[in-house]
C-alpha cells in the first residue's frame, strides 16, 4: 500500500492558478524528485502537502490517513494535527533555524515541547531529556555536525545551517520528508556536504520527496523523477525515462535546455 | 555654590548666591528632590501600563479578521485600533493631558479624583501608543520563515510565539524603546501644565525668591537619571547580542 496518496490538488494565489490538479502517490522508502521550470508550481506542492499552504480542492491521504482534505476545515492548533503534522519532515530553501538557540537546541526544542505533552513527562522528565538529547546529538555526529553542537546559526556556514535544520526536522521521527530546494541557497561548492547528507538518508530507507534543481543529484539520487509544468505533472518516471527518452515535448525542452547550460559551463 | 551658580554658562551675582545658608540650599534640594520623585513615579506607572498596554494595541493593530463589501476588504478591528494610534500621536500630549483632566467631569460628569490620575492615564495611552508601533515594527519583521519553521516542528501557535518569536522580537525592540524611554523621562515634566507637582513645578517656584538656579538645577537631576538608563539600556542590548539575525 502507498504510504502517500496526493489526490486532485488545487491552489490558487489570487487569480493565478497555480496547481491545477496534480496526482501521485508514492511507496514507503521510495525517493522522488520533483523538477521543472520556476512557477511549474513544485514548491506550492510540497507545501500543500505539509500544511504550509491549504489547498482549494484536493486530498492528501497518509498511509491510508486522510490527513487533509479541502473539504474539511483544518485545525492548525488541534493536538490530533499537530501529530499528523510531526510526520512529514520539512526542510526549507532558506534554513529557517531559530538564531536565538545553538545548533542542538534548534534541534531539540521540538521533541522537548512535544515531549511536555507525554502523560509520563512529570515521572521521567530527565530521562526522556536525556533521550532527546542523545538522539539530537546521534542526528548530528551522522550529519557531520559533532563539533557545532554549541554553535548558533549566525556562526555557521549555510551548509552546515542546512544540516541543522536536516537533523532539526529528523529529530521528530517524521514519515516523510520533504526537501524544498535544499541546496539553492548555498554556494555550488558547499551543495556537496548537503547532498551527502540527503543521500545518506535516501541509503536508510527514508521516504523523501525533495524539489531541487540539482539535475545530476536528482538523477542519481531518485526512484522516480516528477517533471512538473504549469501546474500539472507533465510526466514522471525513472532517471533514465525522463532525463534520456523524455515523452512529452516540454520534458524535452527543459531537459534539453539544462543539458545546454551544463555544456556551457564546462566549456568556459 | 560657584558651580552651581554656573550651570549652564549662566552667572549670576556672587552676593546672592554667597547669601544663602546652606540650610536653604538644602531645602531647596530636598524639595526638588522629592518634585523630582513625582517625576519617577509617573515614569514608573507610565512604563507598567504601557508596554502590555501597547502589546495589546499592536495585536489590535495587526488583526486579520476581515469582510468583504463588494471590492471593498473590512477590517474593522485593525482600523479602530490604527485610528486610535493615530489620534493619540497626532495630537500633542499636553492636549490629552488636559483632555484626561477635563474629558471626564465635562462630557460625563465624572469629575477626575486627582490630578495625578488624570496624568497617569494620559501618559500611559500616549505612550502605549508608541510603544505598540514599535511592537508591530518588530513584531512583522520577524520572517515568515520562523513561523513556518515552528509550524512544520508541530508546535502550537502559542509555542511558536513564546519559543520562537518574542525573543527576536525584544531583541529588535530595544534600541527604539530605550529611544521612547528616555524621551518619556523627559516627558514627565509636561505633568505641570495640569498642575502636578512635579521636578520644573517645585524649581519655578524659587524663581519668586530670585533664584533661579534650582530651575537649572534640575537638568541634572534629568541628565543624570538619563545616563543610568543609557547605560543600563547598553548592557542590555549587548546581553541580547550573543547571536545576529
Amino acid at each position: 500500500m502507498a504510504i502517500l496518496n496526493v489526490n486532485g490538488i488545487h491552489k490558487n494565489f489570487g487569480k493565478t492558478q497555480v496547481l491545477k490538479g496534480v496526482d501521485f502517490s508514492m511507496e514507503e522508502g521510495e525517493v522522488i524528485s520533483i523538477i521543472g521550470s520556476s512557477g511549474s508550481g513544485k514548491t506550492t506542492l510540497l507545501r500543500c502537502i505539509s500544511f504550509l499552504e491549504t489547498a482549494d480542492k484536493g486530498t492528501v491521504v497518509l498511509d491510508g490517513q486522510t490527513v487533509f482534505d479541502a473539504a474539511q476545515p483544518m485545525k492548525r492548533n488541534d493536538k490530533a494535527q499537530r501529530e499528523i503534522q510531526a510526520k512529514f519532515g520539512f526542510v526549507f530553501q532558506s534554513f529557517n533555524l531559530f538564531p536565538q538557540y545553538t545548533a542542538l537546541e534548534n534541534v531539540m526544542l521540538a521533541p522537548k515541547l512535544l515531549a511536555k505533552e507525554r502523560p509520563d513527562f512529570k515521572e521521567n522528565k530527565k530521562e526522556i531529556f536525556e533521550e532527546i538529547e542523545k538522539n539530537a546529538k546521534d542526528l548530528m555526529d551522522r550529519a557531520g555536525l559533532s563539533e557545532k553542537y554549541n554553535s548558533y546559526p549566525c556562526e555557521l556556514s549555510g551548509g552546515q545551517q542546512q544540516r541543522v535544520a536536516i537533523c532539526r526536522a529528523l529529530a521528530l521521527n517524521p514519515k516523510i520528508m520533504l526537501f524544498d530546494e535544499p541546496t539553492s541557497a548555498l554556494d555550488p561548492e558547499i551543495t556537496n556536504e548537503v547532498l551527502k547528507v540527503i543521500k545518506s538518508l535516501a541509503d536508510d530507507g527514508m521516504t523523501m520527496i525533495i524539489v531541487t534543481h540539482e539535475m545530476y543529484f536528482a538523477k542519481n539520487i531518485s526512484d522516480r523523477i516528477i517533471f512538473m509544468d504549469g501546474g500539472v505533472i507533465a510526466e514522471e518516471g525513472t532517471p533514465r525515462q525522463i532525463f534520456e527518452n523524455p515523452q512529452n515535448p516540454r520534458t524535452r525542452e527543459f531537459i534539453a535546455s539544462f543539458a545546454s547550460q551544463r555544456g556551457d559551463e564546462t566549456s568556459k | 555654590m560657584k558651580s552651581s551658580a554656573l550651570l549652564f554658562g549662566v552667572i549670576y551675582e556672587e552676593s546672592m548666591v554667597q547669601s544663602m545658608s546652606t540650610e536653604k540650599i538644602m531645602s531647596i534640594l530636598s524639595s526638588l528632590t522629592e518634585g523630582f520623585g513625582m517625576n519617577f513615579l509617573l515614569f514608573i506607572v507610565t512604563l507598567v501600563v504601557a508596554i502590555p498596554l501597547g502589546l495589546l494595541i499592536s495585536m489590535g493593530s495587526m488583526s486579520k479578521l476581515n469582510f468583504r463589501i463588494h471590492t471593498l476588504r473590512i477590517y474593522p478591528i485593525r482600523w479602530i485600533f490604527r485610528t486610535f494610534v493615530w489620534i493619540i500621536r497626532g495630537t500633542p500630549l499636553m492636549l490629552q493631558l488636559f483632555v484626561v483632566l477635563y474629558g471626564p467631569g465635562l462630557l460625563f460628569d465624572m469629575p477626575m479624583r486627582s490630578r495625578e490620575t488624570a496624568a497617569f492615564v494620559a501618559f500611559a495611552v500616549n505612550y502605549a501608543a508608541y510603544f505598540s508601533e514599535i511592537f508591530r515594527g518588530g513584531i512583522e519583521g520577524i520572517p515568515k520563515g520562523q513561523y513556518e519553521a515552528g509550524q512544520v516542528l508541530a508546535m502550537t501557535k502559542t509555542q511558536v510565539f513564546f519559543k520562537v518569536v518574542l525573543f527576536q522580537v525584544v531583541k529588535r525592540i530595544v534600541p527604539p524603546m530605550g529611544n521612547e524611554i528616555i524621551t518619556l523621562v523627559k516627558d514627565t515634566s509636561l505633568a505641570r501644565v495640569i498642575g502636578v507637582v512635579e521636578i520644573l513645578m517645585s524649581a519655578e517656584r524659587f524663581t519668586k525668591q530670585g533664584l533661579i538656579w534650582p530651575l537649572f538645577s534640575t537638568g541634572i537631576y534629568f541628565l543624570v537619571f538619563n545616563g543610568v538608563l543609557t547605560v543600563l539600556l547598553g548592557r542590555l542590548e549587548k546581553k541580547l547580542d550573543y547571536y545576529k539575525g
